[in-house]
């Protein structure tokens, strides 16, 4: 049985600091206009009833993602319930950008740019870059079980403070890889309910794809199988007409009078 | 994209080194030609570069998809050079092309045969033949799907969303197929019946094509 790793992000610990953004640009040695998380704040209300969090928009790491679904030269992949990514073999065809629900990838300077999940780190056994530095440990990562018990654990406790508190990613996708602690419902934050990879991309996907190259190659070759019965064919009436003509030419040399005549 | 097959309607008679050569093809018109074959493949391999798996490295660095930009604007811009250099012989190509009688529908009971090099007993047809003709209705109907569907992809990535860039792939990759059957069956009638000559030196012989 593979691990299956997570993050989990609890939103009633987050203070917004940015710190993991920070340390995420830095260990992944990304440019400065590139980044692979994004820490936002929602506000409702005001006077008493101003209600406030801090939300993330990064990548959910998708059990069944529809951007690895989507991408065409593998640069996109699952390992261990993470969504890695290798972008030397990127294309930048950019169909991940419009496959993704929750709109996380991007294309930045000719390759995907998104969460790779600090694999190297990952692979040694340590944590990802953000979940190391975050100051107000809102951020874990590890085996999905532990993770999620955690955080049911924390819902619970939310749920006198926050009646709508839940956790966001258990099952959607076939679970996602990111589990975001929320204080009020995903609508709130703007999370899809039921994200969803539609009929239609695995129509392209598994029948049109397969199809239109299986479909070129066997006409091509039928093509070419009868291009040699054909030829032939072309060849024998050819040489009939040839010598049709011939014939037609010799006789009209030797007796040119008589064949007008007989022609008339 | 001027897809005009040369294949002739009669049987090549006593093609000895006595035989006339008529021009078909005026220079501009050859070069339209091998413009539209050049950027045809070259949107076919960088195409299927992401269609098909094991091709899946050409794609690499993101090389092959500005060459399909580049291949994409030439394609595009083909039927519109054409238009400008010769107005008359393209709206000329554009109304034979749809132009359907009796005699095609002669023709299309002899098309089987003709499909296996025999040419026997075809009717008479005019400058293009009746398979000619569903040719270039399918390419011109294709050319547009492939147009429309990758101009989409191209300026609309990453606002198409899933359902959208779906369905405008899906367009794309069955207009692919279609223009690539098509293809193959006029490289097919090309080499089948020697028409090759008539894209290369613009001639071809006095009583391969009827009425030119
Ligand atoms: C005429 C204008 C055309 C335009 C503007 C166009 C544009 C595009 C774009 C934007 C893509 C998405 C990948 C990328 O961004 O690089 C694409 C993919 C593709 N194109 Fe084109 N294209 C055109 C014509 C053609 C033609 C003539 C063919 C083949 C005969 C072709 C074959 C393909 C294929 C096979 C794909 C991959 C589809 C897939 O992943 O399922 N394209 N094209």
């Amino acid at each position: 049985m593979p691990t299956r790793y997570a993050f989990s992000i609890d939103l009633d610990r987050c203070i917004g600091c940015q710190a993991c953004v920070i340390s995420c640009q830095a260990g992944n040695e990304l440019k400065d206009d590139e980044t692979y998380i994004h820490v936002g704040e929602q506000i409702r209300g005001s006077g008493k009833t101003l209600w406030g969090s801090f939300d993330h928009h990064r990548c959910f790491h998708c059990a069944d993602a529809p951007c690895v679904a989507a991408c065409p030269t593998g640069t996109l992949s699952k390992w261990n319930g993470l969504t890695i990514v290798e972008k030397e073999k990127c294309s930048a065809c950019g169909y991940c950008t419009d496959a993704c629900p929750f709109k996380v990838p991007h294309i930045v300077d000719n390759h995907v740019s998104k969460c790779v999940a600090c694999l190297d780190q990952v692979k040694e056994g340590q944590a990802p870059w953000c979940a190391r530095t975050c100051p107000s440990q809102a951020i874990h990562f590890g085996e999905r079980e532990t993770i999620l018990a955690e955080a049911r654990a924390k819902v619970a406790a939310l749920k006198a403070r926050h009646p709508n508190a839940q956790i966001y990613g258990e099952t959607q996708l076939g679970g996602l890889g990111l589990l975001m602690i929320l204080l009020d419902k995903p609508e709130v934050y703007g999370l899809p309910l039921d994200p969803k990879a539609p009929e239609t991309m695995k129509v392209w996907q598994s029948v049109v794809q397969p199809a239109s190259s299986g479909l070129s190659v066997l006409a091509a070759g039928a093509m070419g199988l009868m291009f040699v019965f054909a030829r032939r064919q072309h060849g024998k009436e050819r040489a009939e007409h040839e010598r049709a003509a011939k014939q037609k030419a010799a006789l009209q040399t030797a007796q040119p009078k008589a064949t007008e005549t007989h022609h008339d | 994209m001027t897809s005009v097959t040369l294949a002739p309607t009669a049987p090549e008679t006593a093609a000895g080194p006595e035989t006339h050569l008529v021009r078909r093809y005026v220079p501009a018109q050859q070069v339209i030609h091998w413009i539209g074959v050049i950027s045809f493949f070259l949107l076919l391999l960088t195409g299927v570069a992401l269609l098909f798996p094991p091709l899946s490295f050409l794609a690499k660095g993101g090389t092959s998809g500005v060459i399909h930009r580049i291949g994409a604007i030439a394609f595009i811009l083909l039927p519109a050079l054409y238009l400008l250099r010769m107005p008359r012989k393209a709206l000329e190509l554009v109304r034979e092309s749809f132009t359907y009688g009796r005699e095609e529908l002669a023709w299309f009971k002899h098309m089987p045969g003709y499909f296996l090099g025999s040419t026997r007993n075809l009717p008479p047809q005019g400058r293009l033949n009746a398979g000619q003709k569903l040719h270039h209705a399918a390419t011109f109907l294709m050319f547009n799907t492939v147009t429309l569907s990758g101009l989409i992809m191209w300026f609309g990535k990453g606002q198409l969303g899933p359902e959208g860039l779906s369905a405008v792939v899906i367009v794309h990759d069955i207009s692919m197929l279609g223009l690539s059957v098509a293809m193959i069956g006029h490289v097919y009638f090309t080499f089948l019946y020697g028409a090759l000559s008539g894209m290369v030196t613009g001639k071809v012989s006095e009583d391969a094509p009827n009425g030119t």
